[in-house]
């Protein structure tokens, strides 16, 4: 009767419920024997792979970046590389697939040490110590993708630059040359002021909407901070309510928004707005990374960019360049227990940074990794004036920091006057604090 | 006002209903405007965006407005849709997981309605309380994901229709059970007379009789689980399982930064069509269903 | 099969089924209706939503995370995280008050509907259909149709030749939200309450007919009590059914302008997106306890209501 499917009911409960309570099976699982750090064989980039089928995750923005170097590789190795592109936000999707046991071979990420945790590097990740490529890469981004000193990352592309990009005939109507580019934030400022008053066109243009470029204006003023303060930060040492990250936060606050310097949109301005805005010279600068740039190169070509927009580094006390990794820098291998598999994807890198990087540089039209291997011709000036800031660039805070908060969404709430500079700070204490436990870092 | 009709299909022409007290003249000619602007402003203009948009080129569509295209494209949006989109890999995706969802929720909840609307005990009214609980409560889609990868269905099909079945059971169950009250018990035990097994009498006697409320049942559950993205996030991510609506997260997420409202609204359309050819075909079953059930 | 009732009820023997019923005796109702029937629902009901509605009440108390693989109790820490940071307030202020909205728009709409759309007119029957569409556009989509719409350079401005930041006002666009909700499902609510008004007998009409009340006065006493069952389930749905809302959120302001938007199942995917599983699940016991809390006082409230008019 009904009686007997109690019982049943009961034991089903409690079976599902005693099975789940054990722990994650899929949380960095796999692998978990003896870390890959012994020698690992040499790999030869062009070796014979056939009937080998890797696949390779990219976020929506990457999914065209590896088909030079994809096409290339097959055709010399004869194996098959799959590309997939997983949806964005991809930093937050590629976790969870990996969460319920999807793994790729090879992977486009972040290699900083704020975001490399996420994916668990120690359990899933090939170590890359020692590999050809990785002498010949220049000094900055040699430093990207290690963590506790080992490397998980290859870096492929140049990272990110963030720097000002300014339109050229906004500045001559203000009367602004060469000789007035900033060497300090105070003075980047300053030259808003003198756009605002001098022209039409707005100082700065600012992404309310977008949110995420709105973490740069604070982010070019913390540079002062130097490597002990990181170090301490990241021990719970140091917070994010530092004087000095709160007068950063604040000095956006009220010398740059509060004092008209920005578009008067600029709590819904959104990054494709951004780069319509410079081109028209409704804005007199942007401050953002490289890839503002790139929906300047989709829709002209190299000569009207030149013509029009120029770029210059900035730093809190400098005129120097800062630095971003982003998901386009790096790629990582992952150890699929397949041994096959595994060494083809180190051949995939080697390749990649080896026989075919020139070749790769030349059709993606984007500057060098190697010193050794000269940066294409046909690049905006901008990019080359980024390329030679980028030897002496300091860090992003995501370069930096163990975690990486969300700091564009406490200044979004800023911006909406939810909360004051402190709380800003506060919140992103918080936040920074709450992932960095849950990593289990020491000191929190 | 309105007529005094009592059933629907005897509605009495409005002439040879009213009374002095009746519709005053403004009333009658300005009723239907109401509705035809309502209609225009609330449906028509949303509907006419979505159909524009889809058809224009992406310089024209970067800002989405009512114009008309000055540059035709509809054929390229939508191919560029369906590919880019991997349109055709989310339709198909979707009716693997729809349909045997739709099918499950429906041949499981007519056998658990008709115990429960037949046996009066205190236990099966509370079971049936219980299985229906799902109609308000929330599923617990964090915790879901946990129990898929303990059992290892997280990420496939065969997991994800757990799922909707599981949430869906509750609206199937409660529809069902109510239509079967009202089917006269006299049929089942006439049946039993001639010395048919339950089995028999369910799927010769119940299940036909059932047919009214299979549909509105069909389109209620279809109407969340094929366009439901929270869940399927959660259980299938992106990539080759992904659904239409996971497909369209995806290629309207890339909005940010590719302005391609041309293509997320060619989607849109695409995704839309066949509940709206569902819809026209079986609309009087459904809207009967739907309105005989609720109001118990 | 009529003819079969005539028959007398001589005892048959129980149809031949190996459950050890006696044989010779009427067959008890039990056996025509067997349990087995419903054991199926039960279980797939049981395994895939009543254990992960149960385990959320374990997980929350635990350190699940994306970073470790792991898993140990930890108590009410991720409750106090989320007391402290303020989302637990904000999250059931702003879930609350979209389900209260959402509820009072889509049934204002809906009733509005069905009171103009009342006659069985060829003319009504099309428009009834049309304003069912929304119901059958996914709700996503329907977010990114109104995120066009209402966008600060979008058509709306562009129609009314304002420059609004519809989706940028930290008071209001919760409220735009909540239209927008309304707004896809005031199909069904019509639909409901046209049924209700359908139902409402004749007789009841012509006598307050007879005694000259105008239709407003017929509307009041006599139509809107008789529509209590349609009011109940049509509210019972919209505010509970809301509380769980999230396509539409999403696709229209992804939980801004600084987080006003930001319901239960915005926080829960962003923060499982961060890798604190933990914490989500906390927020989603939290959702439970709410949904909870609100629909056992409304469907009581409301069932008498029904039963005492």
């Amino acid at each position: 009767m009904k009686r007997r499917a109690l019982p049943a009911l009961a034991f089903i409960c409690a079976a599902a419920l005693s099975a789940t309570a054990c722990s994650d099976p899929t949380a960095g699982d796999s692998g978990s024997s003896s870390d890959s750090g012994g020698k690992q064989t040499k790999v030869d980039p062009t070796a014979r792979l056939d009937g080998v089928k890797l696949t390779m995750w990219t976020a929506q923005n990457t999914v065209n970046a590896p088909k030079q170097v994809i096409d290339a590789f097959e055709k010399a190795t004869g194996a098959k590389v799959e590309a997939q592109a997983i949806p964005d936000p991809y930093e937050q999707n590629v976790p969870t697939k990996l969460a319920s046991g999807d793994k790729p071979d090879l992977m486009f990420w972040q290699p900083s040490i704020s975001t490399l945790p996420f994916i668990q590097p120690k359990q899933n990740l090939l170590t890359l110590d020692g590999e050809e490529w990785e002498s010949k890469l220049g000094d900055t981004e040699k430093s990207l993708g290690m963590i506790d000193g080992k490397r998980y990352a290859a870096i492929v592309t140049s990272p990110s630059m963030l720097g000002v990009y300014y339109n050229k005939d906004v500045f001559k109507k203000a009367g602004l040359t060469e000789k007035d580019f900033p060497k300090s934030y105070d003075e980047l400022l300053a030259l808003g002021s003198t756009i605002t008053d001098k022209t039409d066109a707005a100082g700065f243009y600012e992404a309310g909407g977008d949110k995420w470029p709105l973490q740069w204006q604070t982010q070019v003023q913390l540079t002062d901070l130097d490597k002990q303060w990181w170090a301490d930060l990241n021990q719970n040492k140091e917070k994010w309510t530092d004087p000095v990250v709160v007068d950063a936060i604040k000095k956006y606050k009220e010398k740059l928004l509060d004092a008209g310097l920005a578009q008067k949109n600029y709590k819904t301005g959104t990054f494709t707005g951004q780069a319509d805005s410079l081109w028209k010279g409704e804005s007199g600068m942007v401050l953002n990374v490289t890839s503002f740039q790139s929906q300047l190169q989709a829709k002209y070509s190299t000569a009207e960019i030149d013509k029009k927009i120029g770029w210059f580094p900035i730093a809190n006390s400098s005129a120097t360049g800062m630095y971003s990794p982003d998901q386009t820098n790096g790629v990582v291998a992952f150890k699929t227990g397949d041994e096959k598999r595994q060494n083809a994807a180190r051949q995939f890198m080697a390749f990649w940074l080896g026989p075919d990087y020139p070749d790769y540089i030349k059709a993606m039209k984007i500057p060098s990794v190697q010193p050794s291997v000269p940066t294409p011709d046909g690049l905006p000036q901008a990019s080359k004036d980024q390329v030679a800031a980028l030897p002496t660039a300091i860090g992003v805070f995501q370069a930096k920091a163990i975690v990486a908060p969300d700091t564009h969404l406490y200044l979004a709430d800023m911006l909406y006057g939810k909360k004051s500079p402190q709380q800003v700070a506060q919140a992103i204490q918080d936040q920074f604090a709450q992932v960095a436990k849950a990593q289990g870092a020491s000191g929190f | 006002m309105s007529t005094t009709a009592n059933t629907p299909s005897t509605a009495l022409p409005t002439s040879a209903v009213r009374r002095a007290s009746g519709v005053h003249p403004a009333w009658r000619y300005g009723r239907p405007a109401l509705v035809l602007l309502i209609a225009g402003l609330a449906v028509g203009v949303p509907l006419w965006l979505v159909a524009v948009t889809s058809a224009k080129p992406q310089a024209e569509a970067i800002t989405p407005n009512l114009d008309l295209p000055r540059q035709w494209q509809p054929g390229s949006n939508y191919e560029d849709a369906v590919s880019q989109g991997e349109m055709l890999r989310g339709f198909l995706n979707s009716l693997l997981v729809v349909v045997p969802s739709v099918a499950l929720v429906l041949i499981l909840g007519a056998g658990a309605a008709w115990v429960f609307a037949r046996r009066k005990s205190k236990l099966v009214s509370a079971a049936y309380a219980l299985c229906i609980s799902g109609l308000l409560l929330p599923p617990a889609v964090i915790t879901i994901v946990m129990e898929l990868r303990q059992l290892g269905l997280a990420g496939t099909r065969p997991g994800m229709i757990a799922v909707y079945t599981g949430m869906y059971l509750s609206t199937s169950i409660f529809f069902m059970t109510g239509f079967i009250r009202a089917i006269p018990v006299e049929l089942e035990e006439a049946a039993r007379m001639d010395g048919a097994t339950p089995q028999r009498i369910f799927r010769q006697i119940i299940l036909p009789l059932l047919r009214p409320v299979i549909a509105t049942a069909t389109i209620m559950v279809m109407l969340y689980a094929w366009s439901d993205i929270f869940y399927a996030f959660f259980v299938l991510g992106g990539g080759e399982k992904a659904t239409l609506p996971l497909n369209l997260y995806k290629v309207a997420s890339a909005q940010l930064y590719l302005n391609n409202w041309h293509l997320v609204f060619a989607y849109v359309v695409v995704m839309s069509l066949p509940m709206v050819a569902i819809f026209l075909v079986a609309q009087r079953k459904i809207v009967s269903g739907i309105t005989s059930g609720a109001v118990k | 099969m009529a003819d079969t009732a005539i028959r007398t009820r001589t005892q048959k023997p129980a149809p031949a089924k190996g459950r050890g019923r006696k044989v010779g005796r009427l067959p008890r109702a039990a056996v025509h209706h067997p349990w087995w029937f419903a054991l199926p629902a039960i279980a797939v009901f049981a395994a895939f939503f009543l254990v992960p509605n149960l385990l959320n009440f374990y997980y929350p108390f635990t350190n699940w995370s994306s970073y470790h693989p792991d898993i140990a109790f930890t108590g009410l820490d991720n409750f106090k995280t989320i007391a402290d940071d303020g989302s637990l307030l904000r999250a059931i202020r702003t879930t609350l008050v979209y389900a209260l909205l959402a509820a009072v728009f889509q049934n204002g709409f809906g009733l509005l509907l069905a009171l103009l759309l009342e006659a069985d007119s060829r003319f009504n029957r099309f428009f009834r259909a049309v304003f069912f569409l929304p119901v059958l556009i996914s709700a996503l989509a329907t977010g990114y149709v109104f995120q066009a719409l209402l966008n600060q350079d979008g058509a709306v401005n562009g129609l009314l030749g304002t420059n609004i930041p519809w989706l940028g006002s930290t008071t209001w666009t919760l409220v735009l939200v909540t239209v927008i909700h309304g707004w896809k499902w005031m199909g069904l609510s019509m639909l409901i309450y046209l049924a209700g008004l359908k139902g409402i007998p004749g007789e009841m009409l012509e006598a307050a007919k007879c005694d000259g009340a105008g239709p407003w006065r017929t509307f009041w006493s006599v139509r809107w009590p008789m529509l209590a069952p349609a009011l109940t389930f049509n509210v019972t749905t919209a505010l509970i059914g809301s509380m769980n809302t999230f396509d539409i959120v999403q696709a229209t302001t992804g939980g801004g302008p600084a987080a006003s938007t930001e319901v239960f199942n915005i926080y829960m995917f962003r923060i499982f997106g961060q890798g604190l599983y933990a914490q989500a699940s906390a927020m989603s016991l939290v959702l439970f306890l709410v949904v909870v809390a609100v629909a056992i006082p409304l469907v009581i409230g409301l069932r008498r209501r029904e039963q005492l008019l």
